[in-house]
C-alpha cells in the first residue's frame, strides 16, 4: 500500500476514482450518470484496443466484433432464459470463451502476416459478424434487434454506475500490471523493433496472439456492459462506428499509456453528447464525427502520441532542460 | 441456361466493378507498400461526383468524365496531404488512412446529404437484348467492356511503355530504380492518381447498375477489394483481375444459391488462401 501511495500519480488516480465513486450520491442526475457508464465502458474498450495498438503496435480495424460478440451473447441469453444472476454470469464465461476463441482463431491467421494483413482481415471479419448477426434471424432479429430484461443487481442506474465504474478500474489496474510484467515488456520490444525480439529468441507470433486474446476479450466484457446499459442490442454493435470510436478514443487521448484511452474515451462520449445537443443550432453538428476525424489525422500526422503522450514528453524535455543546462536536445519520438 | 449466362454476367460486372477498385489497391501497394483504407471513400466520391454532373448535365459520358477527375484530383491530394508527411510508417499509414476515409464519407454526407440518392441508366443503356431466348441486360455488358477495356490498357500501359517498365521495376525494387536516376516519388504519384481515378470510375458505374448510391458503399465494396487484394496477391496486377473475376462470380452465384453464405463463401476462400498461400494466388513476393 505504501508503495503504490509513494506515486503521487497513484494518488492522483485514486482520488479520481474516489471522487468519481462518491458522485452519484452527491450530485443527483440521471442524464450524467449514464453519460459517465457509457465513458467508462468505452473506457474499457479503447483500453483493450489500446493493448493492441498502444503497446504491441498492432492495427485492428475489427475491434467491434469482440465488442459486439460480447453484447449479443449477454442479449439472447437474457432473452432465451431468465434474466437471473447464474445466467448472466454464465453469459459471462460465454463471452469469454468465444472472445478468445475468435481472437486466437484471427490471430493465428494473420498475425504471421505483415501488419496490413491484420488490419485488413480484421475488417473483413467483422464484418462477416455483422452480416451473420443481419441474417441469423431466429437468433439475433435481424437489423431491428431485441430488447431484454436484466438481472435484479443491474437494475439501479446508480448500481450499475458503480458496476461499470469499478471494472474500468480494475481492469485499468490489472493491464497496468500487465504491461509492466516481462510480458507486458516483449509486447513493447515488439511494437519498437520486432525484428530485433525475434533474433533475441522471443516467438513473437506467440506473444501477439497473447496480446490479441487479451484485447478481445476486454473488448467483449465492454460489450456485455454496453448491451447491459441499454437492455437492447442491435447490429450497430457491430458496425465500424464501434471500432472507430475505440480508435478515436486511443489515438486522441494517446497511445500506449492506458490513461489515455479513459481520457480519449471521456472526451469522445461527452463531446458526441454536446455536439448532437448542438445539431438543433447548426446542421453540421449533426455530422460531429467530421471534426474528429479531422482531428484525429492532425493528430497520427502531428502527435502520434496523443495527449497524453504529448503531456508526457512536454514534461520529459522540460526536466531535461533543467538538469542539462548546456544543450537542450530534443526527445526523439520512440515510433 | 437463362439463370446461369445472367449470374454469370452478373458475377462479371460486379467482378469488373471490384477489379477497378482493387487494381489501384493492388498496384499501390506494391509499388508504395501503402495500404490505402481510403480507397473506397475515393470510390464513393466518384460515385457521388459522377451521378450528381451526370443528372445535371443529363450527359452519361460527361459524369463519367467528372467522376474520374474527381477522382484523379482526391488521389494527387491524398498522395501530397495525407500519405506522403508519413511514409515508410506503416502504422501511421494504415491509422491515417482510416482516417481519411472517415472524412471523406462524413463529407459526402455533408455535401449531398445523409439520405441514398437514385441512379437511373441513360436511355442508349438502359433495356435488354434477347439472344436465343436469353434475357441479357444491356447495362452489365457495358460493365463488362469498360472493365475489359481499362484492363487491357492498363496492361498494355504496364507490358509495352517505359514508364510502365518503371513501374514493375519499381514494384520489384524500388531502391534499385531510385539509384538509377528515376524519380520515384513523380510515378507513385501518377499511379495513386491513376489509381484513385479507376476507383472512382468504378464508383459512378456502379451508380446506375444499383440504382442507387449511398455514402456507406464505399467501405462495403472497399472489403470486397480486399478480399480480392488478398487472393489475388498483393501488389499484382494480373492477380487482381482474376481474383475480382473469381470473387464476383462467387458472389452472384452463392447470393442466387444459398444467398445468406455469399459474403461467408468469399471470406472462407480468402482465408484458405492465407493459410496455404499467403502470397496470393498470383502473387510473386510474400
Amino acid at each position: 500500500m505504501t508503495r503504490i501511495l509513494s506515486n503521487r500519480m497513484n494518488i492522483l488516480y485514486l482520488m479520481i476514482a474516489a471522487f468519481l465513486a462518491v458522485l452519484p450520491f452527491v450530485y443527483d442526475s440521471r442524464s450524467l450518470l449514464i453519460l459517465l457508464s457509457q465513458v467508462f465502458i468505452f473506457a474499457v474498450l479503447a483500453m483493450s484496443y489500446d493493448i493492441l495498438l498502444g503497446y504491441t503496435g498492432i492495427v485492428s480495424f475489427g475491434h467491434a466484433m469482440f465488442f459486439g460478440i460480447g453484447a449479443y451473447t449477454v442479449g439472447v441469453f437474457m432473452k432465451r432464459f431468465e434474466p437471473e444472476t447464474s445466467y448472466f454470469l454464465l453469459a459471462v464465461v460465454v463471452t469469454i470463451v468465444l472472445t478468445a476463441v475468435v481472437s486466437y482463431i484471427v490471430g493465428l491467421l494473420t498475425l504471421r502476416l505483415k501488419s496490413h494483413f491484420y488490419a485488413m482481415l480484421t475488417l473483413a471479419f467483422a464484418g462477416l459478424f455483422l452480416v451473420l448477426a443481419e441474417k441469423w434471424r431466429t437468433v439475433t432479429y435481424g437489423n431491428d434487434g431485441f430488447t431484454f430484461r436484466v438481472p435484479e443487481f443491474l437494475r439501479d442506474r446508480t448500481d450499475f454506475y458503480l458496476i461499470c465504474l469499478a471494472s474500468m478500474v480494475v481492469v485499468f489496474i490489472l493491464l497496468k500490471r500487465f504491461t509492466n510484467s516481462p510480458l507486458g515488456k516483449v509486447l513493447q520490444a515488439i511494437r519498437e523493433n520486432e525484428q530485433r525480439t525475434e533474433s533475441l529468441g522471443y516467438s513473437v507470433l506467440q506473444y501477439k496472439i497473447i496480446a490479441s486474446v487479451v484485447s478481445g476479450v476486454l473488448a467483449g466484457i465492454a460489450g456485455i456492459l454496453y448491451a447491459v446499459s441499454l437492455r437492447f442490442v442491435n447490429t450497430s454493435v457491430f458496425t465500424m462506428d464501434i471500432t472507430l470510436d475505440a480508435l478515436l478514443m486511443t489515438i486522441i487521448g494517446g497511445v500506449g499509456t492506458l490513461v489515455g484511452a479513459i481520457i480519449g474515451a471521456g472526451i469522445i462520449e461527452f463531446s458526441h453528447h454536446w455536439l448532437t445537443e448542438l445539431a438543433k443550432v447548426h446542421w453540421i453538428f449533426e455530422r460531429w464525427i467530421i471534426f474528429f476525424g479531422i482531428i484525429y489525422i492532425l493528430v497520427v500526422m502531428f502527435f502520434p502520441m496523443g495527449i497524453v503522450g504529448s503531456l508526457k514528453k512536454l514534461k520529459f524535455s522540460r526536466k531535461k532542460k533543467d538538469s542539462v543546462p548546456v544543450k537542450s536536445e530534443t526527445v526523439s519520438q520512440g515510433d | 441456361m437463362d439463370v446461369l449466362i445472367n449470374l454469370s454476367l452478373n458475377g462479371l460486372a460486379t467482378g469488373m466493378l471490384i477489379f477497378l477498385l482493387a487494381a489501384g489497391l493492388t498496384l499501390i501497394f506494391g509499388l508504395m507498400d501503402v495500404l490505402n483504407f481510403a480507397h473506397g471513400g475515393l470510390f464513393a466520391w466518384g460515385a457521388y461526383s459522377g451521378i450528381w454532373i451526370y443528372t445535371a448535365t443529363g450527359s452519361f459520358l460527361v459524369g463519367i468524365i467528372g467522376a474520374i477527375l474527381t477522382g484523379m484530383l482526391l488521389g494527387i491530394l491524398t498522395e501530397r496531404w495525407i500519405i506522403k508527411p508519413v511514409y515508410g510508417n506503416h502504422v501511421q499509414q494504415i491509422l491515417i488512412t482510416l482516417g481519411l476515409m472517415l472524412v471523406l464519407s462524413e463529407m459526402l454526407k455533408v455535401v449531398w446529404g445523409p439520405n441514398q440518392i437514385s441512379a437511373s441508366t441513360p436511355s442508349y443503356l438502359s433495356g435488354s437484348w434477347e439472344v436465343g431466348g436469353v434475357i441479357i441486360i444491356k447495362y452489365r455488358v457495358f460493365i463488362i467492356a469498360v472493365g475489359l477495356a481499362v484492363f487491357l490498357a492498363v496492361q498494355y500501359v504496364l507490358k509495352k511503355t517505359k514508364i510502365g517498365l518503371v513501374v514493375r521495376a519499381g514494384v520489384m525494387n524500388k531502391e534499385m530504380v531510385q539509384s538509377l536516376g528515376i524519380n520515384i516519388q513523380k510515378v507513385f504519384m501518377l499511379v495513386f492518381m491513376i489509381g484513385a481515378g479507376m476507383a472512382a470510375l468504378g464508383g459512378m458505374l456502379l451508380g446506375p447498375y444499383s440504382g442507387v448510391i449511398h455514402a456507406d458503399m464505399g467501405m462495403e465494396f472497399a472489403i470486397l477489394a480486399f478480399i480480392v487484394v488478398v487472393i489475388g496477391g498483393m501488389g499484382s496486377f494480373s492477380g487482381s483481375v482474376m481474383a475480382a473475376i473469381l470473387v464476383g462470380l462467387s458472389g452472384s452465384f452463392m447470393a442466387y444459391y444459398v444467398p445468406d453464405l455469399a459474403l461467408a463463401a468469399n471470406m472462407l476462400l480468402m482465408a484458405v488462401v492465407l493459410i496455404f498461400r499467403p502470397q496470393g494466388l498470383f502473387g510473386a513476393k510474400g
